[in-house]
């Protein structure tokens, strides 16, 4: 039974003149967006391959010098992007793309791609996505919302109902129908998306997160099928089910996202990029817990001298200024540590704030499902940042013991060369693979599961005592 | 006959129960944007507030050793008495662009342009391309505003109020009723449409005051009284224009629900479609520079540029002997200018091309932005509002000036060796922001306004035509 529903809802639906409109809206968008992100992703994706490549380049090739100057010279750290950012640009238009490691600091990520974006782009950046994220409810809405209401003023749905249909039979033929519908209209495009990551380097190894998505989207589909065919069921007429959906879905697809925005701002604020620089400043010159810097070089001179057995530094047979160059990178990295952590706590709290609202929007975690999948979360760029962190770390560390090993204490004018360069393994960055990404979903996919659990209730609920007159 | 209509029409949309939970809700709405808003620019005043402070203390601080040495001189001279170590390490001014009275209702390009430079006396591509801290999820997300309200929102409201304006009398059949005690279709229609477009009008104004009230606009001062009165007119021309739209779609006789899906879609296209794609047009025709290929052109400049001031540094030690052992601090100091201007004029040509890529996508937008009324009213309330793009390249191009009168006093100080006594101290340039005058704001807004104004008159011409035609059963 529940097949011949589905059947003639398909028919009618594939028939409707009013949907017309917005389908040609949707192929048009998706299809400019698929398009114009193959050819951004192969520009991208090459420029910063070639620009780390360079960069690696320089640094091996930077000719005969002290190991601290090349430390202070160091090494770019580019982002690389994943073949699913074509699809889902995510926040990476809001984040740098490149972090400068050298020695004694850690910099934040600069070049920011929003910062040469048109003022437009503050409307939504138009991706696959994007087009997906905010089109795909509104299809489903004006898809299915005279379903049950619209035959009910037809006078169609006492006839179907006088055959002895029960009404969930009806709801899930007439969802099946949608879906199919849904399905006849995007599943092209997702075809043309998957050829396309086909033919992107490395894109095979995408596969799973792009059959993930196409399932995310899916689900994010049946929620508002199921609330539209809900409401329809419930109300009378189709022009209040058309009104009540239609702001349902302003409201949920436009407004709560910004409102999570302001309200994870003001609950959860972050420091300025000034306040921030002026307390690690601070820090480095007083020492973390009250211990000076000085006092800790003093400390570890007087353990040097006894563990070599040497009254004074020059004596030592290694230069102890490498040494003070390590401690002061220890110290360093220990407030980094605090103060870069607490940022990141500050980033979690806020996207925390984000999930909590999906409670009252699903495009929330479909989001930010979406953008993890992607490859363009702030996980992945946090992940990022700790791998670029991590390399200047020890890149800087190999520099100082090779002044402490390599040359005599005093001997400012020692000059290591390509040797030297060539130890530090060339930057590589590999981003978190698809397991490490599912594991941060849990709050997401969650809400996800919650809203598909109150649509389909909602619907079968709302289809138990159908009213077969229009009020 | 038409006034009679009008206060029939009057008295039942005031009791309307719709009517008012809509002047509600959206005042509602509109005060709680108006609140997130104020909370964010006072915590930017704040901030900006404090780094001009820490300043002036550190400034007197170091005054107040020159002149205790000034008093009794007596071995070294202190390091803050040479113009290398205070423009090049130990000074900077931040240059600080103060918010506008309406700032709060418009987030605009605020949130990603910055208010205020650290400006020293190194070379400007050192300070130029700061970032604030930010969380991404929410600068993609973007803000809940009172702009936003207006552009996103208001049209839907509009629209829920007004899609069966005419189609519903027509189908519960009450249209044919009146027409029959005599009234014409166009006088009936008109009295109607025109009760509708004062509530419009009405709930708009309301809304907007209740935010004006809510940032604490200080209405009496005269610029700020402009600026509010500009906003009101844009957001109420730009929601008259919905309502024009609304009123044409039930000019041609389909049923409520078609009206209803069909001004959907034009919603979808004016507000969402047509920005994404004039946006993703501007930047394939004119896309922007790679700031990565910056980065290394930057780095191979320095890389240069250090090369061969190596050189010049080896020739300049030849002729001054003397300070080869060591060099001197003021030598260092003359180096680090050379360089970095060196690095300066390298990566001018580039900075050059992102400045002509931003110009050209600007005026391939400023041409497109008539296709869609959302585009305009966008641009023009940020515009009013002080956070416009243009209002950021304002005062960028005012803090370069101020970076070159900066650099300019501590280089020529550098280049002489002319220490700083403790009077020089009290000359030290100053950043002062210029507001720019009241024609700046209302040049940004007059294109904007007219085009909105064209919309609308476009669509009640077309609209009252059709309408006239209407047919009443």
């Amino acid at each position: 039974m529940i097949g011949t529903v589905a059947a003639r809802e398909y028919t009618t639906l594939m028939r409707d003149g009013r949907m017309k409109l917005t389908v040609t809206i949707v192929l048009v968008m998706l299809f400019v967006a698929l398009v114009s992100a193959v050819q951004r992703y192969r520009d991208i994706s090459e420029e910063r391959a070639t620009s780390q490549a360079l960069v690696n380049a320089q640094f091996a090739e930077q000719g005969a010098k002290n190991p601290h100057a090349a430390a202070h010279y160091g090494i770019y750290a580019f982002k690389p992007v994943t073949p699913l950012s074509f699809f889902d640009t995510g926040v990476s238009s809001y984040q740098g793309v490149s972090v400068w490691l050298e020695a004694h600091k850690q910099n934040r990520a600069e070049g920011r791609p929003a910062d040469d974006m048109t003022v437009l782009a503050r409307f939504g950046e138009l991706t696959v996505a994007y087009t997906l994220q905010i089109l795909l409810p509104l299809l489903v809405i004006l898809l299915a919302f005279p379903a049950f209401a619209g035959e009910r003023e037809q006078g169609t749905l006492r006839q179907v109902m006088s055959m002895g249909i029960r009404g969930r039979d009806l709801l899930f033929g007439k969802a099946l129908g949608a879906l199919a519908a849904i399905g006849t209209t995007l599943g092209p495009v997702f075809a043309l998306g998957v050829l396309a990551l086909m033919f992107a380097p490395d894109g095979l190894s995408y596969l799973p997160h792009a059959i993930s998505l196409a399932v995310i989207y899916g689900l994010y589909a049946v929620v508002f099928l199921f609330l539209t065919l809900a409401v329809s069921a419930a109300l009378p007429n189709s022009k209040p089910v058309l009104v009540a959906m239609c702001g349902f879905w302003a409201v949920t697809v436009f407004v709560v996202p910004r409102l999570a925005a302001d309200v994870s701002r003001i609950a959860y604020p972050l420091p300025a990029a000034v306040t921030v620089d002026k307390a690690i400043e601070a820090d480095l010159q007083n020492g973390l817990d009250g211990q000076s810097p000085d006092a800790v070089v003093g400390q570890r001179r007087e353990q040097t001298l006894t563990l070599y057995g040497a009254e004074r530094v020059e004596d030592l047979p290694i230069n102890f200024q490498g040494i003070v160059f390590s401690i002061q990178e220890q110290l360093g990295n220990a407030i980094f540590d605090v103060h870069y952590g607490g940022l990141n706590q500050t980033l979690d709290a806020q996207q925390g704030v984000h999930e909590l609202l999906g409670l009252i929007s699903p495009v929330l975690p479909v989001k930010l499902i979406s953008m993890e999948l992607s490859g363009t979360s702030l996980h992945h760029q946090a992940s990022y940042t700790r791998h670029a962190e991590a390399y200047r770390r020890e890149f800087i560390e190999q520099m100082n013991q090779a002044i402490t090993l390599n040359s005599k204490p005093g001997e400012a004018e020692y000059r290591a060369g390509p040797e030297l360069w060539a130890a530090v393994e060339p930057y590589d960055y590999e981003p978190p693979g698809f397991f490490s990404s599912l594991s941060t979903l849990g709050p997401s996919l969650m809400t996800l599961f919650l809203w598909l659990l109150a649509a389909v209730t909602a619907a079968v609920l709302a289809t138990r005592r159908l009213k077969v007159t229009a009020g | 006959m038409f006034f009679r209509v009008l206060a029939d029409e009057w008295v039942f949309l005031r009791t309307s129960r719709m009517w008012w939970a809509a002047l509600a809700t959206l005042s509602v709405i509109t005060i709680v944007a108006a609140f997130v808003g104020s909370a964010r620019v006072q915590q930017l005043d704040q901030l900006a507030g404090g780094l001009n402070a820490d300043e002036v203390m550190l400034q007197q601080t170091l005054k107040a050793g020159v002149e205790r040495y000034e008093a009794n001189p007596s071995g070294d001279p202190p390091s803050t008495m040479n113009a290398g170590a205070l423009g090049l390490s130990l000074l900077a001014h931040y240059a600080v662009k103060p918010s506008t009275p309406l700032a709060p209702l418009a987030v605009g390009q605020s949130d990603l342009a910055p208010a205020y430079y650290r400006v020293t006396a190194h070379a400007a591509y050192t300070f130029l391309n700061q970032i604030e801290i930010a969380n991404a999820l929410n600068l993609a997300a973007g803000s809940f505003d009172v702009a936003f309200v207006l552009i996103f929102v208001l049209p839907i409201f509009i629209v829920a109020l007004t899609f069966d304006l005419l189609s519903k009398e027509k189908e519960q059949g009450t249209l044919a009723l009146v027409l029959a005690h005599g009234v014409s279709v166009q006088t009936y229609v008109a009295a109607k449409v025109t009760a509708r477009a004062l509530l419009i009008g009405g709930l708009i104004l309301i809304a907007n005051l209740a935010a004006f009230v809510t940032i604490g606009a200080d209405l009496t001062d005269g610029r700020t009284l402009l600026e509010a009165a500009l906003w009101i007119v844009v957001s109420v021309v730009y929601g008259l224009f919905w309502f024009a739209l609304a009123l044409l779609i039930n000019s041609w006789n389909w049923p409520s629900v078609t009206n209803g899906v069909v001004l959907a879609n034009l919603w979808l296209v004016f507000v969402v479609v047509l920005p994404a794609f004039i946006n993703i047009g501007a930047t394939l025709i004119y896309p922007p520079p790679s700031r990565v290929e910056l980065t290394t052109e930057l780095r191979q400049a320095s890389k240069e540029v250090e090369e061969e001031a190596a050189e010049a540094r080896e020739q300049y030690y030849f002729d001054h002997p003397e300070y080869a052992e060591g060099g001197t601090p003021d030598a260092f100091y003359f180096q680090v200018l050379a360089t970095e201007s060196a690095i300066s004029a390298a990566i001018a040509p580039h900075l050059a091309e992102f400045e002509e890529q931003a110009r050209k996508q600007e005026a391939m937008i400023s041409r497109l932005q008539y296709l869609s009324p959302a585009i305009l009213a966008q641009r023009a309330l940020s515009g009013i509002a002080g956070t416009a793009q243009r209002w950021y390249d304002d005062f960028n191009a005012q803090v370069l000036a101020f970076h070159q009168v900066w650099q300019g006093f501590f280089s020529e100080r550098i280049l002489g060796s002319i220490p700083m006594s403790a009077a020089s101290y009290d000359t030290i340039p100053v950043f002062g922001y210029r507001l720019p005058a009241s024609r700046f704001t209302v040049g940004q807004t007059a294109g904007p306004l007219a085009g909105l104004a064209a919309f609308f008159l476009l669509l009640t011409v077309l609209g009252i035509r059709s309408a006239a035609r209407y047919p009443a059963v």
